[in-house]
């Protein structure tokens, strides 16, 4: 067992901070609004390009598309230094996380050459078009439709709640091309394509995050298909698997918490009950971290992680919320005014339980595949 | 970072399991608060393995583990202090040892060789001798005792004494993570089991949810007493005992919830671990002792230009 970082982990994350330091401008807090932001969509597509000019982009995918392989470790810490950071990659940490790696496993050749290269140069944002209406948890009960005319399909249907829309030149897309599970295929979809429209979703959560799509009469080729016919399930399966534990909430939950202590000492405001409330939420953080450290351990070692992945994601749950209920009731200045990385943290936080898979879902996961619950009726 | 173990760790494991399994079900006819088998506490010593986390390729990494191991069992034993306080301390004092904090009753003091005072702020070391300590009935599934006579000691430096405290934390938290998920092991078998409405009560996701939570809760304990014995940082010792505490005060009253009646009973085994989870809870001050403990030491930097903390 070995809980320390190893000398190349150790420069390596170091390097990272450097190049944060060197290439975020002076006033990045305010334009970090959250990933989805027009301002940082705009400011990920000149980042993205130099970290991956400088081979930080995408280390740990195959030297064949830009990285250098480089382990699980590296594409964590990495990931742990952005998100901290307040995730200069904007929505890009999606292609980096897991839409480039499905993209090389399941992908043609075609798609490949596509998509592949822009995404390791920094130069394109992804959405996700996966909840609708009437699908969130329950995904498998999509409605959206892909229906085959000669070589073509033609999409009708609408997408909810999803992130980078508005910006994204590309959309990985689910929808129905038959009945029940094994009827849901995938389909890369230019945004630009005729008949799609998006509309923006004032949220509580930040500019620019959430929207509706909207598909009618969406003509795109066979082509656009992503593996088989029907096999979006076993596919999006292996690529959440990655997304459960891709974002490293608690690194951006700790920062918040050490500068919000930092400024209630400053202010004399760092008494009893303060202290009590920042060590709760320190011991969450710590807690999240090691149980993502756990299953990044286990990725290392080229072991899918089960069950332990929704423990990691409750876990991280729990952080982002002992931090912002913490900001709340000691700095609440930071929700009128204050701090903008803080503010930015509290109205993200809410995120956490709710992307990526209902943190009521990890809990039924944790219940029945891990303590061997019984499963309830349906 | 590697949360593997290594082969010796593998071996020490795999050993004390064997000697754990003769010990892992209450018998049958048991119904009182304390289960302890003297044979257990002679078979640990005979086997070496109090010693063994002085062996350098296992440390006290697995010391939190065998402390961990040992916490899950029906069957009470002074081995948390032995494992990981005793070696931290100066001078070669005997096993068993126990704690009085505050003149308060504590685990296993009637039966302590050596005894480790919390005394406010002060932390002395003292050999204990028969007239000065007495047992105590309690409701705390540990053998209670305390001293009946005041006993004089010297204080240990201030460093010394920030280091039990530190060794003290771990050795609370590893006893906790094991208490924990043993209680949650005979809870989860009693959720299986127990049928009303027709189907398992288990299978209700109401309880779900909340022994998913309390799983959360005892996984984190176990992880972060482990990451403490391995790194012996203050801050994560204060982290680890704090978690713990937090953990068990949710998880002892969940579990006896959804055990209904039988959850209070002397028949089912469930106290065992739960009313030893209670013993642990006002130790080293508590919840708000941790807590000072880690705005101590995990925040002392915060607001020193430092924010990459822990990273």
């Amino acid at each position: 067992m070995e809980f320390d970082w190893n000398q190349e982990q150790k420069e390596f994350r170091a390097t990272v901070r450097e190049f944060l330091a060197t290439h975020l401008p002076d006033n990045w807090e305010n334009i970090a609004h959250g990933p989805g932001s027009v301002a940082q969509s705009d400011f990920s597509r000149q980042f993205c390009g130099q970290l991956a000019d400088a081979g930080l982009l995408v280390p740990h995918w195959p030297e064949r598309w830009g990285g250098r392989d480089a382990d699980a470790w590296s594409a964590f810490i990495l990931a742990e230094e952005m998100w901290a950071a307040g995730e200069p990659r904007g929505g890009q940490y999606m292609n980096v996380n897991w839409i480039g790696p499905t993209l090389m496993r399941f992908g043609s050749e075609a798609q490949q050459e596509r998509y592949i290269t822009p995404m390791a140069q920094g130069q394109t944002i992804w959405c996700q078009g996966f909840s609708e209406p009437e699908s969130g948890s329950d995904l498998a009960s999509l409605r959206t439709k892909a229906e085959k005319q000669g070589d073509q399909f033609c999409i009708n249907g609408q997408k909810i709640w999803t992130s980078y829309a508005g910006e994204a030149e590309t959309c990985f897309l689910l929808a129905r091309t038959g009945a029940g599970k094994n009827g849901i295929s995938i389909f890369l979809v230019p945004m630009d394509t005729p008949g799609i429209d998006v509309v923006e979703i004032p949220s509580l959560i930040g500019e620019g995050d959430i929207h509706e799509v909207f598909f009618e009469n969406v003509m795109v080729p066979a082509s656009a298909m992503l593996g088989a016919e029907g096999q979006a399930w076993d596919i999006v399966r292996k690529a959440l698997s990655l997304e459960r534990v891709g974002i490293p909430r608690f690194a951006l939950a700790s920062r918040v918490l050490h500068r919000t202590v930092a400024k209630l000492k400053q202010l004399d405001r760092f008494h009893r009950g303060a202290e009590d409330q920042a060590a709760r939420a320190q011991a969450a953080c710590e807690a999240a971290r090691l149980f993502s450290y756990e299953i990044i351990d286990q990725r290392q070692k080229g072991i899918t992680a089960g069950p332990e992945a929704s423990v990691a994601r409750v876990a991280t749950v729990n952080a982002e919320r002992s931090v912002a209920e913490f900001v709340v009731e000691h700095l609440p200045e930071t929700l009128a005014g204050g701090d903008p990385l803080l503010l930015a943290h509290h109205q993200r936080g809410i995120v956490a339980g709710i992307a990526s898979g209902a943190a009521e879902i990890q809990l039924n996961l944790v219940a029945t595949q891990l303590l061997q619950l019984p499963r309830e009726p349906r | 970072m590697d949360f593997a173990l290594n082969s010796d760790q593998i071996t020490l494991n795999s050993e004390l399991d064997k000697l754990a399994s003769k010990y892992a079900t209450s018998p049958t006819e048991f119904r009182g608060f304390v289960l302890e088998d003297k044979q257990l506490n002679l078979e640990l010593e005979q086997g070496g393995f109090f010693e063994a986390a002085e062996i350098p390729e296992l440390g006290p990494v697995s010391a939190a583990m065998m402390v961990e191991r040992l916490a899950r069992l029906p069957y009470t034993a002074e081995v948390g202090l032995s494992m990981l306080v005793g070696p931290q301390l100066n001078g070669d004092w005997p096993r068993p040892f126990a704690v009085v904090e505050n003149g308060r009753p504590g685990r296993f003091v009637a039966d302590a060789a050596t005894l480790i005072i919390l005394d406010g702020d002060k932390v002395g070391v003292v050999s204990a001798t028969p007239d000065a300590v007495e047992a105590v009935d309690s409701l705390f599934a540990y053998p209670m005792g305390r001293l009946n006579k005041s006993v004089v000691y010297t204080p240990l430096s201030e460093g010394e004494a920030a280091n039990v405290r530190k060794w003290l934390r771990i050795a609370l938290a590893a006893e906790a993570a094991g208490l924990l998920q043993a209680a949650l092991d005979a809870a989860t078998e009693h959720l299986t089991l127990r049928k009303q409405f027709g189907r398992p009560l288990g299978s209700f996701q109401a309880i779900q949810h909340r022994m998913a939570e309390c799983t959360v809760l005892a996984r984190g304990v176990r992880l972060l007493a482990i990451k403490a014995a391995w790194t012996g940082d203050a801050g994560d010792a204060a982290v680890a005992a704090l978690h713990a505490q937090e953990s068990a005060t949710r998880v002892v009253y969940d579990l006896h919830q959804f055990m209904g009646a039988m959850g209070m009973t002397l028949e089912f085994p469930l106290h065992l671990w739960t009313y030893r989870l209670k013993a642990l809870l006002p130790e080293l001050n508590g919840r708000g002792g941790q807590a000072q403990a880690v705005a101590e030491h995990c925040f002392k930097e915060s607001g020193n230009k430092k924010e990459h903390v822990n990273v």
